[in-house]
């Protein structure tokens, strides 16, 4: 680490984050307060899963369940009558730092009892792993891969987990992790020429390039002449 | 007094029409520099490579107000292969690096670059992981037009000194001047050193575990043992 003159950054990561104490503060003692009634139905189907509970931002539900159970219980969310949560508006994550849990969070939306649920998941740093929801919500395909790509969770039984922001070769780690450093691991220099080196129409299919119903003749850089004479 | 007057009168016709009607010469005599930078300077058509905010500035440029046709740019030449300037306008992260390095390598020359606004000259305030620092690491530019974002008088003034710098080329000096290695397709532009030395000390205000010299942080998570460089 380098030294450097103590300012208010250090402050934030050396106590509880704002956004920590918002929703983890209130957690201790709220579990019998819960009158959210998607809670309270969890809380009475799966007694020994939910860890724990609060209303963030005023009238923002928050429950916190066991990962292992994360895929069991988000069905019963889902397919439950008196629930029905069929909309998953996001899955994010949050990496608190300091070797604390990577959280996985679920933004769901029940548009049959017209009410929001968020529900988070800690996983440990050494375990990063969580059931894929893509069989529940097809939405949640890419959201899983920005939170992969981003944080290093894997979403166990996806269909196509592969980075979605990041190039598709990228080896210098998730970059929204605490522990990644701002300008990335590699110099500037190696980060030009891996950019350079990427092929760009690798990951995708002939059907995917066609313009006007017609397929494209894919260029590559050795097709690419320097004079922009065409070869045909 | 006619245009007939002002030419050189060498081939003045009294009872022809000439160039220019009655009087007038029926040939002029010029130098081939100039009829060739004169048009080529006043029929330059950019290929606009927007990618931010800028890129609505330049748009600005071109709409009724500011009208960039009255200096020859008639239209926004949307395919490499017909155009002269790239305006590269707004950010370029390492993802989109090869593709605005192609675009480049298909323009026929001669070409020139105009790097609009503070993120393509020097990656501006996104000193981060996945930020280009400055396109003149992926393709030589020509003009530099500061400014987050330009104005269109910014970017018009950037234009006329392209057409300036237009005006001085001669073709006796055309390889010299348009001189390009066929090995440099698909290649950073700058080189390692001054790629890695565009962050030096200076850089961004938050706390940097690397100071982008090339140096790998280890952090913890066995990425820098790979690289067999850790270090700090």
């Amino acid at each position: 680490m380098t030294d450097h003159p103590p300012n208010e950054l250090d402050v934030v990561s050396d106590g509880a984050l704002p956004s920590d104490v918002d929703e983890s503060g209130a957690v201790a003692s709220s579990l019998r307060e819960a009158t959210h009634p998607s809670v309270l139905g969890l809380m009475g189907e799966f007694p020994s899963a939910v860890e724990a509970q609060t209303v963030s931002a005023r009238d923002q539900a928050v429950v916190w369940i066991q990962a292992s159970k994360s895929l069991e219980m988000l069905r019963w969310l889902k397919d439950d009558a008196g629930q029905l949560y069929d909309m998953l508006s996001d899955v994010t994550g949050v990496d608190y730092g300091d070797g604390r849990t990577i959280e996985v969070i679920y933004q769901l939306f029940s548009t049959k009892h017209k009410r929001p649920l968020r529900v988070r998941c800690k996983l440990p740093l050494d375990k990063l792993e969580i059931d894929s929801v893509v069989v529940l919500w097809k939405s949640a395909d890419w959201l899983e891969r920005e939170v992969y790509d981003l944080f290093g969770v894997t979403f166990v039984g996806h269909p196509d987990l592969r980075r979605i922001l990041m190039p598709d070769d990228y080896e210098e780690g998730h970059p929204l992790r605490k522990d990644f450093p701002l300008r990335g691991r590699f110099s500037r220099a190696e980060q030009t020429r891996r950019a350079l080196l990427q092929d760009v129409e690798r990951f995708y299919q002939a059907s995917d390039l066609q313009v006007g119903g017609r397929p494209q003749e894919v260029a590559t850089p050795e097709s690419t002449t320097l004079h922009g004479e065409d070869p045909s | 007094m006619g245009i007939g007057d002002v030419l050189p009168g060498g081939g003045v016709s009294k009872q022809d029409g000439g160039m220019f009607g009655a009087g007038s010469p029926t040939f002029l005599t010029t130098k081939i520099d100039w009829v060739i930078n004169w048009g080529r300077r006043n029929s330059l058509w950019p290929m606009p490579f927007g990618t931010a905010c800028c890129a609505i500035e330049m748009m600005a440029s071109a709409a009724s107000n500011y009208d960039l046709a009255r200096f020859g740019m008639e239209r926004m030449s949307f395919s490499p292969r017909q155009a002269d300037v790239l305006i590269c306008a707004g950010r370029v992260p390492y993802k989109l690096a090869p593709v605005l390095r192609r675009i480049w390598d298909q323009m026929p020359q001669p070409k020139w670059c105009v790097s609009m606004g503070a993120c393509a000259s020097s990656g501006g305030v996104f000193d981060v992981y996945s930020m280009v620092q400055g396109i003149d690491t992926i393709v030589p530019v020509d003009v530099y037009v500061p400014g987050c974002p330009p104005r269109p008088e910014g970017l018009i003034y950037g234009l006329m000194m392209i057409q300036e710098k237009i005006r001085q080329e001669s073709l006796s000096r055309h390889f010299e001047h348009r001189a390009e290695d066929p090995n440099s397709v698909a290649r950073p532009h700058a080189n390692a050193e001054e790629v890695s030395g565009l962050t030096g000390p200076f850089g961004s205000s938050t706390h940097q575990d690397q100071l982008s010299t090339g140096l790998v942080v280890d952090t913890g998570d066995g990425l820098a043992d790979d690289l067999g460089q850790g270090d700090d």
